[in-house]
């Protein structure tokens, strides 16, 4: 064979091994965030109670901040693991909700029907959640005692990985 | 309704759109803190629309394939645009703008990625490729030119006379 071919042939297809071995073994919808270490965006938003609630009050307490939305599935899958974690780390961790693309009254029926594990705050123009780098719903960030964001969760998350990145915030 | 009323009347509603105001002022995410001060002239008109649809060509809408956000019909995008305006309306500058998105988002929010470090490889590629492949080809007409006959040359008879042969054996003659 013609060692020019051969060398071009090298010289094209090495790049892409390369690049495809790089890739082997990572989560292809893995996305990672940014925002992992640095300072949380802080905000002020209303609950369903119009109640004021800002990020800053929460500090001293890691806050487990959670983009959720009724007619997203995985939310309402992970929806009894949230309450059964407010409920165990209550006193410890803050849990916050952010409502996603969703309305308040649906909101309200849905936790009328099925608990609630935390404030649903009312993101009406998206700011927070895009501030956030939000793709979609249910995402999961949590932030140390001292504002830092220690982990994103991207779908509906798991009792052991809750257990296991809350337990070095506490 | 005396004129005094009137004024209170007034006054009242005043101090209500005011505080309703602030009080949507207030809330949201607090933007300000991660951009800084603007840089830039705060625009309005047809300046802010057109503007605002040139950046957010540019921007990447997170949810979709390779859309960017002024062409994306979704939420995200849509609402991604809507800050996009008022960043320019408060006078932000099209870096602040996106070194703001990218503290989200990462540099995935680009649709054309920044030319420096090892994102030269996209820009200087595609030229790289096809001089290569030009090279190539004046290579590939340079070394056949050489192997051709070249043209009037006579071929040589001693070339023909198997074939001649041939035909006169199978033509039977």
């Amino acid at each position: 064979m013609n060692r020019t071919v051969v060398l071009v042939g090298a010289l094209i297809v090495t790049p892409l091994i390369v690049v495809l071995a790089l890739s082997f073994g990572k989560d292809p919808r893995a996305i990672d965030s940014p925002l992992i270490g640095k300072a949380a965006p802080t905000f002020t938003l209303r609950d369903l109670d119009g109640d004021v609630v800002a990020l800053e009050e929460l500090r001293g307490q890691p806050v487990v901040l959670n983009f959720w939305a009724t007619w997203c599935q995985p939310c309402v899958v992970e929806h009894p693991l949230l309450i059964a974690s407010a409920n165990r780390y209550e006193g410890q961790v803050r849990f916050v909700g952010v409502i996603y693309q969703d309305e308040p009254q649906d909101i309200r029926r849905f936790v009328s029907q099925r608990g609630s594990w935390g404030p649903s705050l009312i993101d009406t123009d998206g700011d927070v959640a895009i501030a956030y780098g939000v793709y979609g719903a249910p995402e999961t960030y949590f932030i140390s005692s001292d504002g830092v964001i220690a982990e994103k969760v991207v779908g509906a998350i798991r009792p052991d990985v809750m257990a296991s990145i809350l337990g070095p915030l506490l | 309704m005396k004129p005094i009323h009137v004024a209170l009347l007034l006054l009242l509603t005043a101090s209500i759109v005011v505080s309703s105001l602030d009080a949507r002022e207030d809330l949201g995410v607090d933007s300000a803190t991660s951009m800084g001060q603007p840089n830039g002239t705060p625009l309005e008109g047809f300046e802010l629309e057109q503007r605002t649809e040139e950046l957010s060509s540019l921007m990447r809408c997170p949810v979709c394939q390779g859309l960017s956000i002024a062409d994306s019909p979704t939420l995200l995008a849509q609402a991604m645009k809507s800050e996009v305006r008022q960043f320019l309306a408060a006078g932000y500058t099209e870096a602040q703008i996106f070194d703001y998105f990218e503290q989200s988002y990462g540099e995935f929010v680009r649709l054309e990625p920044k030319a420096e470090g090892f994102n030269l490889v996209v820009w200087i590629a595609p030229v790289a490729a096809l001089l290569l492949g030009l090279a190539l080809i004046v290579h590939r007409l340079r070394s056949s030119k050489k192997e051709t006959t070249p043209i009037g040359e006579a071929t040589p008879v001693d070339d023909l006379d198997s074939y001649r042969q041939r035909v006169k054996q199978e033509v039977g003659s």
